[in-house]
């Protein structure tokens, strides 16, 4: 374990730059939800209304995950708790293999592990790094929440049950990071496992089977259980499964050479008759991109289509919720089914606004990496070589918007009927925000153009800012309808009776068109690498 | 047309640091041409505006008879490239970039590729992220050979190549010169590799060119060593006009010689009864090193 001590301090010098986000994301987020509570439900009868409705549908129960009761502490913490586990262990789990994988595939271990540097303080480095941030992570929401006046013992149980979370995650990582040949490959397995916590933790809420519940690492935190029982114990099993999985993950470093894998490698293909120009070649390099997009977003339109016949029966009875929901929507009570089916489809939109931007960032680690200098050398223009990427980039948006509506359609219809009536609408309203979803790629494009240095952070601000100010965020500190200062405030809710919005639409498209035009101009006259 | 580069007084600056100072460099065309300079010389930058990549401050670059920057495209017809660090897709196969960027280059010619991947003893269906540096260097030389470019314009294609793969480079690079139609500009740092393949260098220092010509005109520019035993004292030896560093013992001498003055000291040398004479021209090494620590000389003085 020589030398971890120095690999600690290097690696806190790099989280720098990375961690105390996620901190101000945490900290953000459990106060926005006490803020939310405060001033939507102050009074004991409106959190008694609201609670009654979340009990009675096994949907909502399964969203913030356990019992509600009408307390403040409990109200807020239901709400956002699902989220800061997840948030606190995604955090972890990005940690480590950022500092054992990545690191290995750039080759910058071998060079770390020459000086004297035991086999595994790189490993023991990451986990104590990642360790350490989800342990800030849980302190800082605790410590706001206290300062927000919550209650003590249950607020600490609460920051305990975040820190385990990214704990679990950390240890699922490290053996991930074994497994895997490369660290995108690492993340890829991490992720599923912790979708797969997640949907345990979900199914097992909405089926009321808490055996189900005790399947997954994410469940474990929610059954601490704080503001309530606070079973202490179960933080010691979280605690005990993080430190097997690195025990399992030092056995499997044990019996791997440096840079290699255990999962074994496919060969690839000898010769590329497809690849013939910039679409195919960025096709080729960014299909495994959208393929997994692909899945996502169809995971979520399922999710929002099941709902259907829930949306259906909570928005036919008056109470607080749908008093809220129609508010946030801003439709009349009678359109709110497909008020609804609107406001999900722009979650899914904000969400799919990412895709293109990420494929900026593609191109720009194209050209930071030097692998474009080779598609340079060849007659191919800079132009073409980046319309490629962003061919598959528009197209890609479209096509997940499209996915969205037909899978959201498809799972609605086959639970409420009426394909042909729902299809249709949804699909014409998930394309009417495709400008908008461009427009934020578009954005991202130009300052890659013009800054190239600074466009990775530029393209995060870009779509962070986009969903911060829009309709979906803002209400949660209390800006209804959103804010003008991102485009998809400018679509009409087509879905709610709105007539299609012709001017914003070909608005939103100039505006599109202009930035790419610009952002291709600066790439021309700049200098490349 | 005679020449297929053509650079003067180009200049090329990054932020304060200046990697490029008024450097000329002329390749003409058919030959195999070494571009030498130490690490941080300005060769990379020089090979990175040739191909349009990165714009001139100043000086004027012409290549293949076009401008580097506003005729990339065209130009990159003619050319095959090999970066000095080769980076390739992690999720592409060897194979399959060689063919990418040979389609992108108008087409290359299959059993030419087939034929240079063995010679290399490259296996093609490895990807990207599983090749040694030596490997990448290996898929990025086959693709560039084979090609019908005009013009090669290789980055340091050797640097992690082993000995048996650096002579099937060199017997190749012969091979191309031998067809006549083939101009290479060849960056490097290995001086032998340099001084097998190449009929003329230019060396460059600080984002200058500080020396170019053919390898015997240069070397008639500096000294030769010549190390000789004698009958008798060399009478005279030490007072001639172009002898340099003459040391002299037991009958021994050996002494720094002029070109232009090397008759008249072996005139003086047989007139002194030469019983064995060596006589050996700078290697490339040494008129590299002359430049570069006399520069180094220079900046410590400054």
């Amino acid at each position: 374990m020589s030398g971890t001590g120095t690999l600690v301090r290097l690696a806190l010098r790099r989280e720098r730059a990375v961690a105390p986000w996620w901190f101000l994301l945490l900290v953000a987020l459990s106060l926005a939800m006490v803020g939310y509570i405060n001033r939507n439900m102050g009074t004991y009868e409106l959190k008694l209304a609201y609670t009654d409705v979340v009990r009675r549908y096994a949907f909502f129960r399964a969203l913030g995950g356990g019992v509600v009761e009408p307390r403040l502490e409990v109200l807020a913490t239901w709400r956002s708790g699902g989220f800061l586990y997840v948030i606190n262990a995604f955090a972890a789990l990005m940690t480590v293999v950022r500092h054992t994988r990545r690191e290995e595939d750039a080759g910058r271990t071998e060079l770390v592990r020459a000086g004297v540097v035991g086999r595994r303080a790189p490993l023991g480095a990451a986990l104590l790094v990642a360790g350490a941030t989800s342990l800030t992570g849980g302190a800082l929401t605790a410590a706001a929440l206290l300062a927000a006046g919550l209650e003590p013992v249950g607020t600490l149980a609460y920051g305990a049950a975040v820190v385990v979370a990214g704990w679990v995650f950390a240890g699922v990582a490290a053996v991930a990071a074994q497994l895997a040949r490369d660290a995108r490959t690492a993340t890829v397995i991490g992720l599923y496992a912790l979708g797969l916590a997640y949907v345990l933790r979900y199914a097992a809420d909405a089926s009321d089977r808490p055996w189900l519940k005790a399947l997954s690492p994410l469940g474990w935190s929610h059954l601490v259980d704080a503001y309530r029982d606070e079973r202490w114990w179960l933080l010691g099993v979280s605690t005990l499964a993080a430190g097997a999985l690195c025990a399992v993950a030092y056995a499997l470093l044990g019996r791997r050479d440096l840079g290699s894998g255990l999962l074994p490698e496919r060969p690839g293909k000898e010769e590329a008759p497809g690849l013939r120009g910039p679409v195919s070649l960025a096709w080729r390099l960014h299909r495994g991109l959208l393929l997994k997009w692909a899945a996502g977003t169809a995971a979520f339109a399922a999710v929002g289509g099941a709902m259907g016949p829930l949306a259906k029966d909570v928005l036919a009875r008056p109470s607080v919720v749908v008093t809220n929901i129609t508010t946030l929507l801003g439709v009349p009570a009678a359109d709110a089914l497909d008020g609804y089916m609107w406001y999900y489809l722009l979650i899914l939109a904000y969400g799919i606004a990412l895709y293109p931007v990420l494929m900026i960032m593609r191109l720009r680690a194209e050209e930071t990496s030097g692998r474009a200098d080779h598609v340079q050398s060849t007659p191919l223009t800079r132009v073409r070589w980046a319309a490629g990427h962003l061919a598959v980039a528009a197209l890609g948006t479209v096509a997940l918007l499209a996915l969205a509506a037909l899978v959201f359609s498809a799972v609605y219809a086959a639970l409420l009927g009426d394909l042909a009536g729902t299809a249709p609408r949804f699909l014409a309203a998930a394309l009417s925000q495709a400008p908008a979803a461009w427009c934020v790629g578009a954005v991202c494009l130009t300052a890659y153009g013009l800054l190239p240095r600074a466009s990775v952070p530029l393209c995060w601000a870009a779509w962070v800012l986009t969903a911060l100010l829009g309709q979906v965020v803002a209400p949660f500190y209390g800006v209804w309808g959103g804010t003008p200062f991102e485009p998809f405030h400018y679509l009409p809710n087509i879905m709610a009776g709105q007539a299609f919005g012709t001017a914003p639409e070909l608005t939103l498209l100039a505006l599109t068109a202009a930035l790419t035009a610009g952002g291709l101009f600066a790439l021309r006259r700049r200098d490349v690498g | 047309m005679s020449d297929a580069i053509s650079v003067a007084g180009l200049v090329k600056a990054y932020g304060r640091t200046r990697a490029l100072d008024g450097l000329d460099l002329t390749v003409r065309t058919g030959e195999v041409h070494g571009f030498l300079g130490p690490n941080g010389a300005g060769k990379s930058t020089t090979i990175r505006i040739l191909l349009g990549l990165a714009r001139a401050d100043a000086g004027s670059v012409r290549l293949l008879g076009g401008d580097p920057w506003r005729e990339a495209a065209e130009l990159h017809r003619r050319l095959a490239y090999v970066p000095g660090d080769v980076t390739l897709w992690p999720d592409l196969s060897g194979g399959e970039v060689i063919d990418l960027l040979g389609r992108l280059r108008g087409g290359l010619d299959r059993g030419r590729r087939n034929d240079l991947l063995d010679r290399f003893g490259l296996d093609p269906r490895k990807k990207g992220r599983a090749y040694s540096k030596g490997n990448r260097q290996k898929v990025a030389l086959v693709a560039a050979l084979a090609s019908d470019a005009e013009l090669l314009l290789l980055d340091e294609p050797t640097s992690g190549l082993d000995p048996l793969m650096e002579e099937t480079f060199r017997e190749i690079v012969r091979e191309e010169r031998r067809r006549g139609d083939r101009t290479v500009l060849l960056s490097s740092h290995v001086l032998s590799e340099v001084e097998a393949l190449c009929d003329r260098v230019t060396i460059i220092r600080d984002g200058r060119a500080v020396e170019s010509g053919t390898l015997a005109g240069l070397r008639h520019l500096t000294r030769t060593t010549v190390h000789a035993e004698l009958d008798r004292p060399a009478e005279g030896l030490a007072g001639l006009p172009g002898v340099h560093d003459l040391r002299a013992e037991d009958g021994r001498v050996r002494f720094d010689v002029d070109a232009d003055a090397l008759g008249a000291a072996l005139r003086s040398l047989t007139a002194a009864g030469v019983r064995t004479l060596d006589s050996r021209p700078p290697t490339l090494e040494e008129l590299f090193l002359r430049h570069y620590e006399g520069g180094r000389r220079a900046e410590a003085v400054r």
